[in-house]
């Protein structure tokens, strides 16, 4: 009997050593930082995550711990993130999906963008290229633009799921250039890229770094980019914007954002803020999320909530129109 | 560059001292996660990931491939002794290799099974070396028509293993694919049978669900029956050596599981799964007394195990020569690559020689120090089972738990787990075989994504099955296979007809 009661005031000085350093941020942090990733180990959002945090754990003399929760496209990570909030120590990265069209495609997912989520900033975005196998002969954004309008549904392209940025940048890229293309979902660039090159679909809106070595060996054509400018890892690719006759502001990006559970303290988000501001300024850094197929795109937590908001916006008005046809 | 000079290459890369302490750290940790029930080469492998920043990354790929096809080893030993496999392809060691155990012949089990991971991993090494632009082609070759039609085939030829009856194993395997459908259908993104749980929009945890299946049932019905407690003190080390019997009836399945696993794991996807099924089916069919299988015939064991451990060899082929991974864990380890900016594609193969010709030569060196390892290691092993069951049992549990936990983090899987072993016990209590229903729920959601792709593929005509040849070949296989009872029956007819005359 004895024993539990040890046991139990043990527990609860514990707690409460966790959850005083909120208050108190002068000493912060004075626990390890843990940092919710909604993507497996190893998978591109991860490693991201891990170049950020490996620097940030030195600035700040604690460790960082990476804890993966993956599924559902990056929503369950936040909701494990939420359900440990409120220590000052547990923070997120997420994509773009789970900040901007998630609500839109599941039937709920546990949390408010706008209540419950601090952002603090974005780490990098990621382009995409419209990538087409080379023995389709195409080699030029007029070229496919004219070959899918031949008739509705003349071209199909694969995407990494319904609703992913692949999908809904294809649909978003198809209503500007009036076309309509034949949806073939999968559940992997590593699919999509098969598919393209066994010649069963004939396009696809993939991550640079995923494509790019399929053109240095010869089998796949790029067509454009849906940057505003060329991209560092592929400065030969044309940016699809003003290209074409597509508009001059057309632009698509995934990005990668470090985040808190709403209710963190303004100090706490703004040191980290600056050091992770910090650690994006290196050139280092910045060659390493280049290799990986991201660019560095720091901010401030406003401008980031402006994203947020701009995104949602954007992405929403093509998903009503996916909806609609 | 001759293939000779790159395996040559290769070896002198990876005996290097420096490389060489990796791969043997691989092996080691990869045949004891193995054994842990549970615990699989993707817990360890993401464990180990930020070592691996600190590696070269020809020694970081070493390291995780070992894990990788280390844990196949340790896989048999917990599916041989306890009844508890890790993954649907282990899952099919169970169906022989526990009976032996229960007979008190588990030394035989666990003998056949390293000599046959052995002998298949060497197999599929010498094919992934003779062939491998061959089967990096066979990827790309492969549509979704293609891999529906043969996943179908791999459902007709496993469906009546490891049943008393076909109606019973039919029914596993229908509703392993039901319960494959839960989660987000991947062509229509519709929610299908997730009670607005976000834990269930990515399916049920295959994890969770062979370790309730086997694990917690197995549990349950040893805790239920003391009898079956008492195998442990029948086994004998003389029970280790086979007899020249077994001996005789190992060699032939394994060369033919070799086989099957080397061609169906350059698959990406579902290659090592399919092939230790259609091993076993295919020793079944082959064999003239098909009734011992279930029973504790070695041929089960053999067959298998040498299928699974080629496909953990060749399942490299589209990972390496293309960068495509064929599973999970093959992604993670290109995700080590990544990291230290190697950008896995095609031109991997021409870029960096030594890495791919270093790791071929690792496997070999593995595998080789898995053998030794793990022979010795048997007794150990058959002497876990004497532990007394009220200590093993509670530890087994704990190991479930953990295991499952270390997928995705989530107390729901463990919930799930509980759950699915009260089902598993009640299977296990009407003679019903989880092994099939594991099979349905992997291959289950596969058929359907591929079929449907397919036909939006192909516009809506179904003629896309027969047009493709490879589609066709699987579709003409399985019509036979179904057939093949029919024929067999009038045959008997007839003859019963003829001998009444």
């Amino acid at each position: 009997m004895k024993r539990t009661t040890t046991l139990r005031l043990a527990l609860a000085s514990a707690v409460c050593s966790l959850a005083l350093p909120a208050s108190a941020q002068n000493d912060w942090p004075s626990a390890p930082l843990r940092v919710f990733v909604g993507f497996p180990a190893g998978s591109s959002p991860d490693v991201l995550a891990r170049v950020v945090t490996d620097k940030l754990s030195e600035r700040l003399g604690q460790p960082v711990v990476i804890e993966n929760r993956p599924g559902a496209g990056g929503v369950i990570g936040i909701q494990q993130m939420l359900v440990s909030a409120g220590d000052g120590h547990t923070f997120g990265t997420t994509i773009n999906g789970p900040m901007t069209t998630a609500q839109r495609m599941m039937d709920d997912t546990g949390f408010d963008v706008a209540e419950d989520i601090a952002p603090i900033t974005l780490l990098a975005t990621s382009p995409l290229v419209l990538a087409v196998a080379s023995e389709s002969g195409i080699e030029d954004l007029e070229s496919f633009i004219a070959a899918a309008g031949a008739e509705a549904d003349a071209l199909s392209y694969g995407s990494v799921g319904q609703g992913s940025g692949a999908h809904l940048t294809a649909e978003l890229f198809a209503a500007e250039a009036g076309l309509s293309m034949l949806h073939i979902p999968f559940t992997s660039y590593a699919e999509v890229t098969t598919s393209i090159i066994g010649g069963e679909i004939d396009a696809g809106f993939m991550a640079p770094s995923a494509a790019l070595s399929f053109v240095e060996a010869g089998t796949m054509n790029v067509l454009g980019i849906t940057s505003a400018e060329p991209f560092g890892q592929a400065p030969d690719v044309p940016v699809i914007a003003g290209s074409a006759g597509l508009p001059d502001d057309f632009r698509a990006e995934l990005w990668n954002a470090f985040i808190a559970p709403a209710g963190t303290d303004e100090a706490i988000i703004a040191r980290l803020n600056a050091e992770i501001t910090d650690i994006l300024e290196d050139p280092e850094v910045q060659e390493q999320m280049l290799g990986m197929g991201w660019q560095v795109a720091p901010g401030t937590p406003e401008a980031m909530a402006e994203r947020i908001a701009a995104d949602t916006e954007m992405w929403g008005a093509v998903i009503d129109r996916v909806e609609a046809q | 560059m001759s293939t000779w000079d790159s395996l040559l290459l290769g070896l002198s890369f990876a005996l290097q001292p420096q490389v060489l302490i990796y791969c043997v750290l691989g092996v080691l940790l990869g045949s004891f996660v193995g054994v842990l029930p549970g615990i699989g080469a993707m817990a360890a492998i993401s464990l180990l990931l930020p070592l691996t920043f600190y590696m070269s990354p020809e020694a970081a790929l070493i390291m995780l491939a070992g894990v990788y096809y280390g844990a196949q080893y340790g896989g048999a030993v917990a599916s041989i002794l306890l009844r508890l496999p890790g993954t649907p392809q282990s899952a099919v060691t169970t169906l022989d290799g526990y009976p032996l155990t229960q007979q008190g012949r588990a030394g035989l089990a666990l003998f056949t099974a390293m000599i046959s991971s052995f002998t298949g991993a060497m197999i599929g090494i010498v094919v992934l070396v003779m062939l491998a632009g061959w089967l990096s082609a066979l990827a790309t070759r492969f549509g979704a028509a293609d891999y529906a039609m043969m996943m179908i085939f791999g459902l007709v030829a496993a469906s009546t293993i490891g049943a008393t009856r076909p109606v019973k194993g039919f029914a596993m395997i229908a509703l392993g694919v039901l319960l494959g459908c839960i989660g987000t259908d991947v062509n229509s993104g519709a929610q299908r049978f997730t009670f607005g749980q976000t834990e269930l929009l990515d399916g049920l945890n295959l994890v969770a669900l062979a370790m309730g299946l086997f694990g917690v049932a197995e549990v349950i019905a040893n805790i239920r029956n003391p009898e079956r407690q008492k195998t442990a003190a029948r086994i004998s080390l003389r029970s280790l050596l086979p007899t020249r019997d077994d001996l005789r009836r190992i060699p032939l399945p394994i060369l033919r599981g070799g086989a099957l696993g080397s061609f169906f794991g350059a698959l990406p996807g579902t290659g090592s799964t399919l092939s230790a099924f259609l091993a076993y089916a295919t020793e079944r069919r082959l064999s003239r007394q098909p009734e011992r299988f279930g029973k504790g015939a070695v041929e089960g064991v053999a067959g298998p195990e040498a299928g699974n451990n080629a496909a953990a060899i060749t399942a490299f082929t589209p990972t390496l020569t293309l960068g495509i991974p064929g599973d999970p864990i093959m992604a993670l380890m290109l995700g080590a690559l990544i990291i230290h900016g190697i950008q896995p594609g095609p031109m991997m193969l021409e870029a960096r020689p030594e890495m791919f010709w270093g790791l071929v030569a690792s496997f070999g060196i593995g595998n080789l120090l898995l053998i030794l390892l793990n022979l010795p290691l048997i007794g150990i092993w058959i002497a876990m089972l004497r532990i007394p069951f009220n200590y093993l049992y509670p530890a087994i549990i704990v190991f479930l738990c953990l295991g499952v936990y270390s997928v995705r983090g989530l107390t729901f899987d463990i919930v799930l787990v509980a759950g699915i072993g009260l089902a598993g016990y009640l299977m296990t209590l009407a003679k019903f075989s989880p092994a099939l229903l594991l099979l349905g729920f992997v291959l289950g959601p596969l058929i359907e994504t591929n079929l449907r792709r397919a036909l939006l593929i192909a516009r809506g005509d179904p003629m896309v099955f027969l047009e493709r040849p490879i589609s066709a070949g699987f579709v003409f296989a399985s019509v036979i296979l179904l057939m093949l009872p029919l024929w067999r029956l009038r045959r008997r007819k007839a003859r019963a007809y003829e001998d009444s005359i």
